[in-house]
């Protein structure tokens, strides 16, 4: 058979990651090659050209090599069949697919290029060694994703350490009020799983704890845990609250998305696990007076559960895979100065108003507009959110903001559509006389039920209007929207009193150096990137390292629990028949050749 | 412990404002402390939460509760937690019993007062049901470790791996004669272009050498017996046409769903002269033409003009009103590889939104646009119309649309068009859910047990589905529900044994007539007869305690576990009190 | 009736610099930024949709296009990076090329080789024309006075015959211009009077550039006032005070401080946009056509050889002064004569009619009762078609 190797490259800028001198000239010495040509990037095919030159060298397979090779091959598929060949016999060689997109990945790339040669499906003939796996797992983040793959393993018997940064697992879905498109209330479906994660008997569970380090090889790691110190007893704390009400010190509470405030000593919220209290070290004034100062906490303690100069310890663990659920953060919504975040009391973001309209949010779910305060401390005005507060006549909801956007993320966030729909018809329930617009660009109601969802918010009467607004402005108290109703022709500036930013999602607060710890690839946008985009949307580069959920590209609650129940099945198929899976970075060139050789003969 | 002298806690939730804002919760413990039996009364902002389990426990060890009515929401949402908490007090957990007044009362309900009034009955009702409450243990049996797969396509091969590679049997079984299901039939995916082929021919590979999968081509399950753990299938194989097939059986613990969709028929739509019009194709056999490497019209030209139609079949009024997720991506797809195939093409996309939510996929959007992809939006419900071109046109036909973000109505050239068809139910969906008893949606897809938190589960154990079949759904979505479901399994087939409800029906052999007016009643053929007895008796594991055989029993000789007479009528007595 | 799209015409207008408008997807960003996007007039994301489609003859009738100042604040906050400044920017000059009849202003477009050979070749003409005149009846060594080697009386009828030619043409494509938007439309029919009352609008507009002040960043507007106020100045002097200007060798500064104002002004203003478009300094300089260069360049060289000559006669220099001279014509003739109709100047006419018409448009649209400026959204928010 004669082959014809092209190498093409689909990016607007040239392959940094790949020698392609080095893989023509492999590729050129490759059984049954005939020609290795270079069209370099982004090339113009002429298949009628193509099919000329297939017909001289009489070229029986062809063979596109590059970072997305797929985009060439229609042309060259088309030159087939002018020539009269057969047109299955146009092969990918896709670096990007097949993990030759990091730094010096020119022997995989190499590999890859050998494969396609060879007609083999890369996947098939790259198969790295099997290695034992270590029974336990650490599941690192302990959001839906980290929860449902920590029970998952743990229900079929096998220890999982299951480390999340905050005080308590839940992640951002325990702050939703309610979800799309049922409208459960997250709390009434979360909050049971995450008990079940406390009372498990093969989950040890380190919350305000980070993962420090990892070594080792897949199916036999040591991670090495920092435990910071909570300063309170977790088993001998009875969440009384006791402590809080002494103590002095007032801050902006995470949970609540800054909307409301919690003490220095605190339980993230009610239903938290493990439900025991905590110390935030960096507010509290007895820590950061080096003991001298306060300490009202520890002593009005009826357990006697706090230990204020309690110190965080490290822990070792072993374990043989790894569940990598760091989930996501949102958006900075300063950084889009148009929208006045920051300046307007009442322009909020998602997670702001999740906590706004929830039941045990500061309102008790009231949806309200701020009110102006004296602060005595701060000798300042400032705005804060009363339950008798008034509430907002007309309620605007920006999509897309800071996503689909180049310059900020030119990603979408996959579910700002939905939750923003959902927040619609929050607001006319709670405030059935209240206006409230939609300003979106295309309206993402993929998911089952979710159209149907779309629709009935249209019938209830929220104003949908397709177009992207650019300004929120106030003029003497009052904010203004200003953008275009574009099937109607018109820029439309009107006023609001609430508005509401559906800002995107990027790669949760210390990705970079998780992924560079793990040594696992991640995308250009800073997600986790995935083993092979099609077929293993949970595994990674990095032998028996996961990913599941948000980590890995924005996703909705259901996605992100079948992820994380797929990454369990990776993991217990390893444990079960005690054999895991190596590093596809640790198989050499000929190993690949070798094998493809094989399957091509047998 | 007697139904005379019960110690009875009742707990009200206020489930945030969930019930609160129409229950008075507080009226409603009141009134229920002074409830005869009840000892303790509480009302709480969130008894699902762990402070309010705690506190249950608390009070049944301190006031030595033996029972316990939470009235909060749905039991299908917490009566497993409320009877996880009163076994860790060490209290058999079937002595709660749960009163939903959130559902039942405060979602339904506007007027404060007479919620409240109901609340109380419903709450009454359950005390007087649980007093009468027995002590029920359930048992668990084996979990046979091999595995059941119904559809051959990526999601089918998917997860046989799984089990194979965890070193456990599963059975593979595939209608037609190979193996690939509809994935086989596309050429590239999008966002990045990768070969569809490959991911195909590498599955199909590793299955069939794979010792641990057994795969039946050809065939069919006929009949599924048994319950969790334990399942007997029968497995129908016809020998190519002449139809003299066999049949065998096989033992498995659990059935993995991946029947996958079937696509829309665009003869339906009769608006865009599919199967009149020469040149109007559909998405699939357009994928064919990529195959061929032979873009063209039906007399052997290459098009000029290629216009894309989403949404066919889906978002629309007449047919289906869900959107297939898949088809924006895949019109996108299209627009590139014509481009590139043709270079000199134009190709306009006519669509209603586009959805390119996914990894990747929005940056595919703005390359497609850049590659001068015209995009058209229409409105749903005001679809495209084609007509065949004037002589003197440079094109075959003229789609006229009514374009949203101009609001001009305008028409553009086409010489050949591609239909998006969307994804359907298959046609034997129905079959499988009854084979399988699990139940469909009102567009045929298969129901999850839960729509956000268990996607893969449905609402009979140990039957799984994944992929398409329970809604649209591309490649990595479908492979990573696919996993799933062999994780949700393996977990169990870890574990070796299974708990079994202690709930269901059981016959009093001494009344028992043999009439058998059961045996055919039972939507779970759980009830067998025995021919030498002369009686019918309940297979405990299969009974889902619908309670169909206790009513038409005509010697009443077939009572409920925890659904007795007694209890129903206390509970009635109790809402009318 | 539904309009014919036609796929093709972004191709047509990729020379006139519309190459980013396909990376569009009408998120109408950049309609609700601009400060000059209002009913019924609301850009940039609808010419920009109709240039997507090729709704050739809907551009065509549009004015738009010539509403826009490009301040550029749409492209700033563009997502897609689609530059709709620069799309508006094109859509004038294709516009230009539509209006003027003669197809010559097509062809600059297309081809700025075409354009500067175009140029050079009137130049190189006017060169010889009046190197031939000048030889013929004066003495190169004379400056003025009896022997002039360029006698002002003959330059200024020559002025005068360009100038009445130039308007002529210029004159035939604004009215194409007027047809084109006004004329035959037949929705929004502009009464007579209106033209009448409304006519004062259009010396305000040439002379003050109002709606330019109108934009977030002021420094553009004003140089663009600078040049435009001394390029008026100076077209007063030359076709007014010519024999003043050309009288020497003492300077009257009743008429010259005009001319050095202008001339500042000319050469300062074409410096400074010269500048802006080399270092790209913000996003309306960011793409620059090549007859954006040309028109810069001649206009720079044209003031640069104009305060030139003045300063070699005054210097006694009548020689080096009088080739000097015949070099600035060489410049002025092309400039004026090919960019004036043709090419980039012609939008100093185009751009205050189309204010001007949409004036009086708004007075017919009033009379049809067209809805207040500023409406809320309408419920469903979906087209009913």
């Amino acid at each position: 058979m004669r082959i014809g190797v092209f190498l093409c490259q689909a990016g607007t800028v040239p392959i940094d990651t790949v020698d392609l001198s080095a893989v023509a000239h492999y590729a050129a010495n490759l059984p049954q090659v005939e020609s290795v040509r270079d069209l370099g990037v982004l090339p113009t095919l002429d298949p009628s050209a193509l099919a000329d030159e297939i017909s001289q060298d009489r070229l029986e397979r062809i063979v596109i090599a590059g970072d997305s090779p797929g985009f060439f091959k229609p042309a060259f598929t088309r030159a087939m069949a002018l020539a009269g060949r057969e047109p299955n016999e146009v092969r990918l060689a896709s670096f990007r697919q097949h993990g030759a997109n990091t730094r010096n990945s020119t022997e995989r790339a190499k590999a890859i290029v050998a494969c396609a040669v060879y007609g083999v499906p890369f996947s098939l003939a790259a198969v790295p060694a099997q290695t034992k796996v270590h029974p336990a797992t650490l599941v690192i983040g302990g959001g839906i994703a980290g929860i449902q793959a920590a029970l998952e393993i743990a229900d079929a018997g096998k220890k999982v350490y299951l480390v999340e940064r905050t005080g308590t697992i839940g992640g951002h879905m325990a702050m939703f009020d309610k979800t799309f498109p049922t409208l459960d209330c997250a709390a009434c479906i979360l909050t049971p799983k995450m008990v079940a994660v406390g009372q498990h008997e093969m989950i040890d569970l380190m919350t305000y704890s980070e993962v420090e380090s990892i070594s080792g090889t897949p199916g036999a790691y040591k991670a090495t845990i920092l435990r910071n110190a909570r300063r309170v007893d977790e088993t001998s704390c009875v969440a009384c609250n006791m402590c809080a009400e002494v103590c002095p010190v007032t801050v902006p509470s995470r949970f609540d998305a800054g909307i409301a405030t919690r003490k220095a000593i605190y339980i993230p919220f009610p239903q938290a696990v493990p439900n025991a209290y905590l110390i935030d070290e960096a507010a509290c004034t007895y820590v950061q007076s080096n003991g001298t100062k306060c300490g009202a906490c520890a002593k009005k303690c009826p357990k006697g559960c706090i230990d204020l100069d309690a110190r965080g310890d490290v822990i070792q663990v072993e374990v043989g895979s790894v569940v990598v659920a760091t989930g996501y953060d949102v958006l900075d919504a300063r950084k889009i100065e148009p929208y006045g975040y920051g300046v307007y009391p009442n322009v909020l973001t998602a997670l702001e108003f999740e906590r706004l309209t929830n039941a045990s949010g500061p309102t008790g779910g009231k949806i309200v507009t701020k009110t102006k305060r004296f602060n005595k401390r701060t000798k300042s005005d400032e705005w804060v959110f009363d339950p008798d507060g008034p509430p907002p006549s007309s309620v605007a909801i920006i999509h897309c903001v800071g996503s689909r956007d180049a310059n900020y993320n030119p990603y979408c966030s996959r579910v700002c559509c939905m939750y923003s729909l959902k927040f619609a018809h929050l607001v006319r329930e709670k405030l059935p006389e209240a206006r409230c617009y939609e300003f979106y660009i295309d309206m993402r109601a993929y998911g089952k039920g979710y159209e149907e969802f779309f629709q009935r918010i249209q019938d209830e009467g929220t104003f949908i209007v397709r177009g992207r607004s650019a300004s929120v402005t106030q003029r003497d108290g009052q904010m203004y929207l200003k953008g275009e109703d574009i099937l109607h022709d018109r820029v439309l500036e009107f006023p609001v009193d609430m508005v509401l930013l559906a800002v995107g999602l990027v790669p949760a607060e210390g990705a970079e150096g998780l992924a560079a710890m793990l040594g696992i690839p991640r995308d250009e946008y800073g997600w986790f990137a995935e083993a092979d985009y099609n077929s293993d949307p949970t595994g990674t580069e990095r032998g028996a390292v996961y990913v599941a959920g948000a980590s890995q590209g924005p996703k909705d609650i259901p996605d992100t629990v079948a992820q994380a129940s797929a990454a369990a099945s990776g993991i217990l198929k390893g444990i079960v028949s005690g054999r895991g899976v190596d590093s596809l970075g640790s198989l050499s060139l000929e190993d690949i050749e070798e094998r493809a050789k094989t399957l091509v003969a047998g | 412990m007697s139904a005379e002298s019960p110690r009875i806690g009742v707990y009200v939730c206020n489930c945030g404002t969930n019930i609160a804002k129409v229950v008075d919760c507080d009226a409603v413990a009141d009134f229920a402390s002074q409830l005869p039996g009840v000892v303790v009364a509480r009302s709480y902002k969130y008894m699902c939460s762990n402070p309010g389990q705690e506190m249950i426990v608390q009070d049944i060890q301190e006031q030595q509760l033996d029972r316990v009515v939470v009235a909060s929401c749905s039991p299908r949402m917490h009566e497993p937690t409320f009877r996880r908490a009163l076994q860790s007090a060490s209290l058999n957990p079937y002595f709660l019993e749960m009163a939903n007044i959130r559902e039942q009362v405060s979602w339904v309900h506007d007027d404060g007062a007479i919620a409240t009034d109901k609340a109380k009955a419903l709450v009454r009702a359950a005390v007087n049901r649980v007093t009468r409450h027995e002590p029920l243990e359930s048992m668990s049996v084996d979990m046979c470790p091999d595995t059941l797969i119904i559809g051959g396509g990526i999601a089918g091969m998917t997860a046989a791996l799984e089990f194979a590679d965890a070193g456990k049997r599963a059975y593979l079984v595939e209608k037609l004669d190979h193996l690939g299901g509809n994935v086989a039939r596309v050429d590239l995916t999008a966002p990045y272009m990768d070969a569809a082929g490959d991911i195909v021919a590498d599955r199909v590979r590793r299955v069939i050498e794979s010792p641990n999968i057994e795969v039946f081509l050809n065939s069919e399950v006929r009949s599924l017996d048994g319950f969790v753990g334990n399942f007997t299938a029968m497995i129908h194989t016809s020998e190519g046409p002449a139809g003299n097939g066999h049949d065998v059986k096989v033992r498995v613990g659990n059935v993995v769903v991946c029947t996958g969709y079937k696509e829309f028929d665009a003869t339906r739509v009769t608006h865009y002269g599919y199967g009149k019009l020469p040149n109007v194709i559909t998405s699939f056999e357009f994928e064919h033409m990529l195959h061929e490497g032979r873009i063209e019209m039906k007399d052997g030209r290459p098009p000029q003009y290629v216009a894309i139609i989403h949404c066919v079949g889906s978002r629309s009024p007449e047919f289906h009103t869900y959107c297939s997720r898949v088809c924006c991506m895949t019109a996108l797809k299209y627009a590139r590889e014509v481009k590139s195939a043709l270079p000199t093409s134009y190709v306009s996309d006519i669509y209603i939104d586009m959805h390119a939510f996914g990894k990747g996929m929005e940056d595919f959007y703005r390359r497609s646009s850049e590659i001068k992809t015209l995009f058209l939006m229409y409105k749903r419900g005001d679809h495209p119309v084609i007509r065949k071109a004037d002589p003197g046109d440079d094109c075959d036909m003229l789609i006229e649309v009514h374009e949203q973000l101009s609001g001009e109505t305008i028409e553009i050239p086409a010489d050949l068009v591609i239909l998006m068809v969307g994804m359907e139910a298959r046609e034997d969906s129905e079959e499988v859910a009854h084979l399988v008893n699990i139940s469909r949606d009102k567009d045929g897809w298969f129901i999850e047990s839960h729509p956000k938190l268990d996607p893969v589960a449905t609402t009979t154990e140990g039957i799984y589905i994944a992929g398409a079949c329970a809604a649209p759904k591309d490649i990595p979505d479908t492979v990573a529900q696919a996993r799933a479901a062999a994780g949700r399994i393996l977990s169990k087939i870890a574990r070796g044994k299974i708990e079994i409800e202690a709930v269901y029906a059981e016959v009093d052999e001494e009344r028992c007539s043999g009439c058998r007016i059961c045996n055919d009643l039972c939507p779970y053929v759980a009830i067998e007869y025995d021919p030498e007895t002369k009686r019918s008796h309940v297979i405990s594991a299969l009974c889902k305690a619908c309670g169909a055989c206790v009513a038409a029993c005509p010697s009443g000789a077939i009572k409920a576990r925890h659904f007795t007479d007694a209890q129903i009528f206390a509970e009635i007595e109790g809402v009318l009190a | 009736m539904a309009i014919r799209a036609n796929p093709k015409l972004i191709d047509e207008l990729v020379p006139y610099g519309a190459e980013d408008v396909v990376k569009c997807y009408q998120c109408g960003n950049c309609s609700a930024v601009c400060p000059f996007s209002k009913q019924p007039y609301v850009f940039p994301r609808k010419p920009m949709r109709l240039l997507q489609m090729g709704l050739e003859e809907k551009i065509k009738s549009s004015i738009d296009p010539w509403l826009c100042y490009y301040c550029g604040q749409c492209s700033e906050q563009c997502p897609r990076e689609a530059e709709p400044g620069e799309t508006m920017m094109s859509l004038r000059r294709w516009l230009t090329s539509r209006y003027d009849w003669t197809g010559i202003s097509r062809l600059f477009y297309k081809s700025w080789r075409f354009e500067v050979g175009a140029v050079i070749l009137v130049a190189l003409a006017t060169v010889a024309g009046f190197l031939a005149f000048g030889f013929s009846q004066g003495s190169i060594h004379h400056y003025d006075g009896p022997h002039a080697f360029l006698p002002s009386p003959s330059i200024h009828i020559f002025d005068w015959t360009l100038a009445i030619v130039l308007l002529a043409l210029l004159l035939s494509n604004a009215a194409r211009m007027w047809w084109f938007t006004m004329g035959r439309d037949k929705e929004v029919k502009a009464p007579l009077s209106a033209y009448f009352t409304k006519a004062y609008l259009l010396p305000v507009h040439f002379f003050t550039q109002k709606r330019y002040s109108q934009c977030e960043h002021k420094a553009p507007w004003l140089t663009h006032l600078a040049l435009m106020l001394s390029y008026v100045t100076m077209l007063v002097l030359i076709m007014f005070f010519l024999r003043d200007m050309a009288a020497g060798p003492a300077i009257d500064w009743h008429v010259h401080i005009f001319g050095y104002l202008a001339t500042i002004g000319l050469i300062g203003s074409s410096i400074l946009f010269l500048r802006s478009r080399i270092t790209k300094s913000s996003a309306q300089y960011k793409h620059s056509h090549e007859s954006d260069w040309i028109f810069l360049v001649l206009l720079l060289t044209v003031a640069a050889t104009g305060i030139l000559q003045h300063i070699l006669h005054r210097s006694g220099l009548d020689m080096a002064a009088n080739i000097m001279y015949v070099t600035h014509l060489a410049l002025v003739v092309p400039m004026l004569g090919l960019e004036v109709p043709f090419s980039k100047w012609s939008h100093l006419a185009y751009r205050p009619l189309a204010m001007y018409f949409a004036d009086v448009r708004a007075v017919a649209l009033a009379r049809q009762g067209q809805p207040e400026s500023m409406p809320e959204p309408v419920g469903g928010g979906l087209r009913t078609a």
